[in-house]
């Protein structure tokens, strides 16, 4: 039953996947770019209805936000190829890569806050300079902190096959010994340590929101910073909800596949899998740094 | 699975402008004048942006601070021309057309700018050079960004003076024809990773075509 369930996970990773690839998700574009102008409209409304001091105006900015968060993350997103990535490659929990993603959410709404608050409050930057400087500098050094965790990835899944072969190499191997050989899965699930973590979620907070900047300089420009800075952390909120669910999936497509096979292999096919996901993860930051810089 | 959605999936992931909306959204309406011989001599371009555009450019230059979405008659002043200087190579976003012939336009001049219902509507007006006897093939006047940063909707009727023997009809882009478009610029694009993403705007543009009575 179990095992039935976790297969279920890569055929519907799979089938999502080709019907992503073969434009199946065209509607939702268009979905999105509709939605877009609503939107703008709806941030503008709450935003001067906060400014008259109206009742009910901040939650109605939070709420806006949150659908703003949502709907830009189901889009394109480099959050998502990170937390699909590292979910695939590494056997971390599900619950600690739920908590990680929304920790990331969390931080990329912090990091457009403090940036923000320091360029232009206190630098005296312009619209202009603050988006300038995010993306000529900011969505770069994110890019290279994600390629650090896509080569990360890689260079542990080289270095377990490594270990493998080397073991083979080394003594005459008794398949009756009774003990495994090459690392165990516990030994790489032990490996999920703070600095991969941090370099995750600085890769991906490091990359700000256009969306979230532009509303933190208008606010502050209106005098209504806080409600701005709010509805930044609801826009994270929102965001948040697709990339935990991407983490979701990854968690249960990995699982499916280990649980496919006996027992023994787990540990050998492991070091594919991050080898894999990290290459994946490599290329794609790689192509969006070709972009930014 | 053809190309293009493998396109599309790619820059899905990856965030290319082949997936880009546009961030500020533009109220078009077109006002196509003709001089006393039945030439056609210039082009009214009405802007009204959206909301959080207007909100933003408002708020840019620190004006109604009491925020009951008027301007004082100074500040409305002040606004005035705050879009029409352009930089150097900046299209405008209008383009004429005679039949498949484009025509030149000139700078900017005339413009108005109003604040109402929380919107900024500016106004303008563009010469063409030289002015155009109309025969069998219309005048098509496009409204688009090539970069689609800006997204440019005809909105009202179409207006026409100077002549009354003429009709304007507002099109919209073909999206079987613009798709397809799409597909061979990408194509172009895949034989050569140095070039730029091309301005696609202009096939998915909106815009106005005249046709007149035949001038005797």
């Amino acid at each position: 039953m179990r095992r039935a369930l976790l297969v279920l996970g890569v055929v519907l990773a799979v089938s999502l996947l080709i019907l992503w690839l073969s434009g199946g998700f065209a509607a939702l574009q268009a979905w999105i770019l509709a939605g877009q102008r609503e939107i703008q409209n709806a941030l503008a409304s709450a935003v001067r209805k906060i400014k008259r001091a109206q009742p009910g105006a901040l939650t109605a900015l939070l709420t806006v936000c949150f659908s703003y968060g949502f709907l830009h993350a189901a889009g394109p997103g480099h959050g998502k190829v990170v937390i699909g990535g590292f979910g695939l490659g590494r056997r971390v929990p599900l619950l600690t890569l739920s908590a990680i993603s929304l920790a990331a959410s969390l931080a990329q709404a912090a990091v457009a806050v403090g940036f923000v608050y320091t360029g232009v409050a206190l630098l005296g930057w312009t619209r202009e300079q603050a988006h300038g400087v995010a993306d000529d500098i900011m969505a770069p050094v994110g890019t290279i902190a994600i390629i650090g965790v896509g080569m990360w990835l890689m260079w542990r899944g080289v270095r377990g096959l490594h270990r493998q072969t080397q073991d083979h190499s080394g003594h005459v191997h008794d398949e009756h010994c009774g003990h495994a050989h090459g690392p165990t899965v516990e030994d790489l699930d032990n490996l999920t340590g703070w600095r991969d973590v941090a370099a995750l979620i600085a890769g991906i907070a490091m990359r700000p929101c256009s969306g979230a900047l532009f509303l933190l300089i208008l606010t502050w420009q209106l005098g209504i910073g806080l409600a701005g800075v709010a509805g930044v952390f609801a826009m994270g909120l929102g965001t948040a909800i697709v990339t935990v669910t991407v983490a979701g999936l990854a968690v249960w497509t990995r699982e499916g596949a280990l649980a496919s096979l006996p027992g023994q292999s787990i540990a050998r096919v492991l070091p594919w899998f991050e080898v894999l996901a990290g290459a994946l993860v490599t290329v794609i930051a790689l192509s969006l740094l070709v972009q930014v810089i | 699975m053809n190309r293009r959605s493998m396109i599309i999936a790619l820059s899905t992931v990856l965030g290319t402008p082949a997936n880009a909306h546009p961030h500020i959204f533009v109220d078009t309406q077109l006002e196509i004048s003709f001089n006393t011989t039945g030439e056609a001599e210039g082009v009214r371009i009405t802007w009204t942006y959206d909301d959080l555009t207007s909100l933003q450019f408002i708020a840019d230059r620190g004006m109604d601070e009491d925020f009951d979405g008027k301007l004082t008659p100074t500040e409305t002043t002040a606004l005035s021309g705050f879009d029409m200087h352009w930089d150097e190579g900046y299209p405008g976003d209008t383009f004429a057309l005679n039949g498949a012939v484009p025509l030149q336009l000139s700078g900017p001049s005339d413009w108005t700018a109003a604040y109402a219902d929380a919107k900024i509507t500016t106004s303008h007006f563009r010469r063409l050079i030289p002015p155009v006897a109309l025969g069998s093939d219309p005048l098509v006047i496009q409204v688009y960004d090539p970069s689609l940063y800006s997204g440019y909707y005809i909105v009202g009727e179409p207006k026409v003076t100077g002549r009354s023997d003429c009709n304007a009809q507002i099109q919209r882009p073909d999206m079987k024809a613009a798709n397809e478009k799409l597909d061979a610029a990408i194509a172009a694009l895949l034989g050569d990773v140095e070039n730029e993403f091309p301005a696609l705007g202009a096939i998915f543009a909106e815009g106005v075509r005249v046709t007149c009575a035949a001038h005797s």
